[in-house]
């Protein structure tokens, strides 16, 4: 496997979770909803991946556990920032402290270790050879043999997609974000919409958790989404919620992980590791250079 | 004012209810942990010493997001900010040495320098590019982890070391102990002291104050909120550094990995839990080093591990914030009603 | 006709003290347009809101289809036929046409896949059913504001109500746009529809509407066909009778100018030109009274003067000096400003009282500070407060109190006492007495007057045609921006403005 197609592997491996979230978060973003629970709402998918993972050695319910796992935090944040209508910004940074409290305890008081838990009895979701495509030379070996929740990824993306534009909740799920009290006055109940797409949140960022401990590595270490949930936040902010861009933005912090992977030739591992850190600043800069254009035109 | 004492004590007390009921369901001994979690941080004045000294990183954290909170910006780089202030702390403390008496106050000034100027870089790209601080502190958080892991492992590296660790500082630099009463809680109130003055006597704290609370009306009364917004920017990134200055100096007196730890997210926490008040600040977060230090004892006697304190601290940051929101709607409809009454009749 | 909604005796307070309908009955006939008509705060949108579910009556009754309802929610006005389409648009802008007209009733196929065929079809065959010339497939942000009314329309016509409530319709549209709304209207009512139309506006309710409600201030003045109704008659009944009141103001002679606008214009980010052209001069010891109905550019001018926005042209001028591009704070040494918006721009609410008074003077005033104005010199601040709370006679427990805790009438006098003491030259007051009680708007008038015999130039902001009479000197009518006549109030009459603020041109019998 020559460089280019590490590359590109590295880079779409390292851009789903991202993905993956930021799909979630572009529900919440075009419910009308500031949602920065996401980091929170992974890590709990990656614990509870691990967790039904190894206990019914099974991947499939390690995903089902992620999913249920990152449901509950979205519930709680239901339960605070719609319910008592506490402020989102709060009631996000809390969970997400709730998230790490909550694992790193669970990790403690289930499997009896501190930073890590790594164990041959936990089934890893499997990688998935396409036959026909995977003999194409090049394209052949990027596109074939990646994890399925690569494919599942791009299931998503696309599903989303869908029900963003094409459905009758997203077309009432964008009004809520764009117009809440016409929505309301139209009969349907904006909480009710966004109290959904809080859930499907949920959902999208368990998932990007499973991936994250039963797919990119085999383990849980606490903190493990290591700030992922908020490059996906930024990547929301930036394009403006459009899922096709999230895809695109996504897949760009990818390849500045995989290229950071690539630079630790050169450079100490530390300085690759901001990669991904630095080109969310240098995207944001972006971002509000041209909101400020618009703005004074 | 009463009100205001009930809503947060009803609050840590249904957490702490909470916490007993997880406790119960493991099969631990609620009573008898949460006895042992004070006793172990509070049960002597040795102890109170110590848990005081373990308080003044969360303190001062504390204060930094509380300051900023309350006059604005949202100042959520205190991780980075700690980290570079303990960075630039040592580095004085590797190449310079003076008698203690200058030594001390210089080193602490470089960690608030650090500090600042970790959170200065977020305040220029707020004013000239109006890049969300929100944002960038959190990006700089991950960045200034990055670099300060590479600083201590090539640079400043010490050599032969297993871990990633600079040398020790000059010991004129370390913070003087007396018995278990750490000389950093003497610096920690000073400062505590200095920013109350500055938010409740001085100008510029009472324009701060009002910007926070609505920048429009400030603006309106010929308050310079640009320049404002800076002078916060870099104040609470110094806080966050001196912090950081702090624990290299009275703690391991050098730069390990890990240095941050959990704290100056908790700091972010005990802002938010003491609605950014100065005093609340400095008594939740003397209670949270509380919880912290106490934590160590209880999970030594009665097993129940540590990171549930983790747990029940962000219960009751959910319950207290949320309860407070939810009673003054109580309190206002109530209020309301009186009124209206009044009126008919 | 029959009688198909009555409304009986609706009193509506806003706490604690503001009566905005006090024992209103009114009814509407099967069919007909009937205008409710009234100035400013005069209670018509509150009593439409109560009616549409929006807002709580706090006594009284509605009969409907002679049955007593009570609507939780407009959802349920809508499913009994009611509809109300409001003042400010109330359409998703980045939506289209047919998307914003099924938006809770659209038509889905499997897995809730939006059928937008069948919705585009269904929509296109309501636009022909009743006319209106619209695209279904433009994007609401795009069309006229004319258009986005027609679509608001047409979505409730899309559930089948048979009574249209139109909030002030013509508020937002030009001239040209006017008529085609009304021939729809009549449309309508010629198909069976009911129309009640909230205005203020004379001419246009005389020719559109078959009967006409006068409110004032919350009370019934009468209902009349409007074949029997003149503009004459409907002015006096809005706007009270033709009451020679004591002007409370002494003779004095006016000094040297020392405010000045000239040329001023602004256009908005939504290319409405809001200002045109206007010049205003203010001398001192006199008051200059703007007239006008709401939303006729005095908000603009307002933030224009203090700073919040920029205005494509013009200068301003204060004591000679050209201040347009002063900071704030400069401006501040000769501006005092009492804002119509207290919540937001003329005080802060969770702050202390004392916080609130000494806003603007900590910087200007040196008794309030000590080293060299860094540190603030409580007792000082303290005697401030207590300085205020006299002169201003402010129920107040304490300056240490929230100012949250003030009635309304308190807050302004605090807001008030703030900015008179700052011994400004120049008084900038927007509706300073709006939704106060009586004793306090005394008080607050008395206030002014003493300062227009202190020498200072005030410039009077008021929705109140009689405060105005009372207060001001010379009377500056404005009108879509412009400023359309310049008068002495002592050499005019109620009327007279009334129907210069309502036509934008002198009345001709």
């Amino acid at each position: 496997m020559n460089i280019f197609t590490g590359l590109i592997k590295g880079m779409i491996s390292a851009a789903t979770p991202i993905l993956l979230a930021a799909l979630g978060g572009s529900l919440t973003y075009y419910a009308g909803i500031f949602n920065i629970a996401m980091e929170g709402m992974m890590l709990s998918g990656a614990f509870f991946a691990m967790l039904g993972s190894y206990y019914f050695h099974s991947w499939p319910i390690g995903i089902l556990f992620a999913i249920l796992g990152a449901i509950l935090m979205a519930l709680i944040f239901i339960l605070f920032a719609v319910v008592l209508k506490m402020d989102e910004f709060i009631t996000g940074i809390g969970l997400n402290l709730f998230a790490v409290g909550l694992t790193t305890y669970m990790l403690r008081q289930i499997f009896s270790v501190k930073g890590a838990f790594s164990d041959p009895g936990i089934v890893s979701i499997p990688k998935v050879d396409i036959p026909l495509i995977k003999d194409i030379p090049v394209l052949g070996e990027i596109l074939s043999g990646h994890n399925l929740i690569v494919y599942l990824t791009l299931l998503a993306t696309i599903l989303v997609s869908y029900i963003v534009f094409k459905t009758r909740f997203g077309l009432r799920l964008r009004a809520a974000g764009y117009n809440r009290t016409c929505l309301d006055t139209s009969g349907v109940s904006a909480n009710k919409i966004r109290i959904w797409s809080l859930i499907l949140c949920g959902v999208l960022c368990g998932l990007a958790g499973a991936y994250l401990s039963l797919g990119y590595v085999t383990l849980f270490s606490e903190g493990m989404s290591a700030g992922r949930g908020w490059i996906s936040l930024a990547a929301v902010i930036l394009v403006s919620g459009n899922p096709t861009g999230i895809a695109l933005i996504s897949l760009l912090f990818g390849f500045t992980d995989g290229l950071g992977l690539f630079l630790q030739q050169s450079l100490p591992s530390q300085f690759t590791s901001m990669v991904p850190y630095l080109a969310t600043l240098i995207a944001l800069f972006v971002y509000s250079m041209r909101l400020k254009k618009k703005l004074t035109v | 004012m009463k009100r205001k004492v009930l809503i947060n004590v009803v609050g840590i007390l249904l957490a702490f209810l909470l916490g007993a009921l997880v406790m119960i369901l493991q099969g631990y001994n609620p009573l008898e942990t949460y006895f042992r979690l004070f006793e172990y941080s509070l049960g002597s004045p040795s102890k109170i010493s110590y848990t005081l000294t373990k308080s003044v990183p969360l303190i001062l954290t504390g204060l930094s997001a509380s300051v900023a909170f309350a006059s604005g910006p949202i100042n959520l780089g205190q991780p980075g900010q700690f980290l570079m202030g303990a960075l630039l702390a040592t580095i004085g403390g590797l190449y310079i040495d003076m008698p203690p008496v200058l030594m001390i106050p210089f080193l602490l000034v470089l960690a608030m320098v650090g500090g600042a100027l970790w959170s200065g870089v977020a305040a220029l790209c707020k004013h000239f590019f109006n890049m969300s601080e929100f944002i960038t502190t959190l990006m700089l958080n991950m960045i200034a982890d990055f670099f300060t892991f590479w600083a201590i492992s090539y640079p400043f590296f010490e050599e032969n070391a297993n871990y990633p660790q600079t040398p020790l500082i000059a010991k004129n630099g370390w913070m003087p102990d007396w018995g278990n009463f750490g000389s950093s809680v003497l610096v920690m109130l000073i400062a505590v002291a200095i920013i109350w003055f500055i938010m409740n006597r001085t100008t510029a704290g009472y324009e701060w104050r009002i910007s926070g609370q609505n920048s429009l009306f400030s603006r309106l009364g010929g308050v310079n909120v640009n320049k404002n917004y800076i002078l916060v920017m870099l104040l609470t990134g110094a806080l966050a550094g001196l912090a950081g200055g702090l624990v290299v100096m009275s703690g391991p007196h050098r730069f390990i990995k890990g240095l941050g730890a959990n704290y100056a997210w908790d700091g972010v926490m005990i802002a938010m839990v003491a609605n950014s008040g100065v005093i609340l600040t400095l008594l939740f977060g003397f209670f949270f080093g509380i919880l912290q230090t106490g934590s160590l004892g209880m999970e030594l006697i009665t097993a129940v591990p540590r990171e549930l304190i983790q747990v029940l601290q962000a219960v009751i940051v959910l319950i207290v914030v949320a309860g407070r929101g939810y009673f003054e709607t109580l309190f206002a409809a109530m209020e309301a009603k009186r009124k209206m009454k009044e009126r008919t009749t | 006709m029959d009688d198909i909604i009555e409304m009986k005796q609706i009193v509506k307070i806003f706490p604690p003290s503001l009566v905005a309908l006090d024992d209103v009955s009114v009814t509407f006939r099967k069919g007909e347009i009937h205008a409710i008509v009234g100035e400013n705060g005069a209670g018509k949108s509150t009593l439409m809101k109560i009616l549409y579910g929006m807002q709580p009556a706090d006594s009284g009754e509605i009969i409907y289809n002679n049955k007593r309802v009570n609507f939780a929610d407009p959802g349920e006005a809508i499913l009994a036929g009611i509809g109300m389409v409001h003042q400010e648009i109330m359409l998703v802008p980045q939506y289209t046409v047919w998307e914003n007209v099924v938006l809770g009733t659209e038509p889905v196929s499997i897995l809730d896949h939006l059928d937008s065929r069948k919705a585009r079809q269904l929509v296109q065959e309501k636009i022909d059913e009743f006319h209106f010339n619209l695209d279904p497939d433009a994007k609401v942000e795009d069309i006229s504001i004319a258009a986005r009314q027609k679509v608001e329309i047409l979505k409730l016509l899309f559930r089948n109500v048979s009574i249209l409530i139109m909030d002030e319709p013509t508020s937002v549209l030009t001239p040209q746009e006017i008529p085609q709304l009304f021939s729809e209207l009549k449309r309508l009512r010629d198909n069976g529809h009911t129309i009640m139309f909230i205005s203020h506006h004379l001419d246009e309710v005389l020719e559109l509407s078959d009967r006409i409600t006068v409110l004032r201030k919350g009370r019934k003045i009468g209902t009349i066909n409007s074949g029997e109704a003149t503009k004459a008659i409907l002015a006096q009944m809005m706007v009270g009778r033709e009451v020679i009141f004591e002007s409370i103001r002494k003779q004095q002679s006016a000094g040297e100018v020392i405010f000045e606008i000239s040329g001023l214009n602004y256009t908005d980010s939504e290319k409405r030109q809001k200002l045109k052209d206007v010049h205003l001069q203010v001398q001192a010891g006199e008051i200059v009274g703007i007239a006008g109905v709401e939303g006729n550019g005095q908000l603009e001018l307002v933030n224009v003067i203090m700073g919040l926005i920029k205005p494509q042209s013009g200068t301003i001028t204060a004591q000679g000096r050209e201040i347009s591009k002063d900071s704030i704070l400069q401006k501040r040494k000769r501006i005092a400003f009492v804002s119509q918006d207290r919540a937001n721009m003329g005080a802060c609410v969770p702050a202390t009282i004392s916080e609130n008074a000494i806003m603007t003077h900590h910087r200007l005033n040196g008794s309030f500070t000590r080293w060299a104005g860094r540190v603030l010199d409580n007792r000082q601040i303290a005697n401030f407060t207590s300085v205020i709370r006299q002169k201003f006679d402010v129920q107040m427990s304490s300056g240490e109190a929230v100012f949250k805790s003030l009635s309304g009438g308190n807050q302004q006098k605090v807001i008030l006492g703030r900015e008179l003491l700052l011994d400004a030259p120049f008084i900038l007051l927007d509706q300073p007495t709006r939704g106060l009680d009586v004793g306090s708007i005394e008080y607050v008038h008395q206030q002014i007057m003493e300062m227009r015999e202190k020498n200072r130039g005030m410039l009077l902001i008021s929705a109140d045609l009689e405060e105005l009479f009372r207060l001001a000197d010379r009377l500056v009518v404005m009108h879509r921006g412009k400023v359309v006549a310049e008068l002495i109030t002592d050499q005019t009459n109620i009327t007279e403005v009334g129907y210069l603020m309502l036509e934008g041109m002198a009345y001709e019998a």
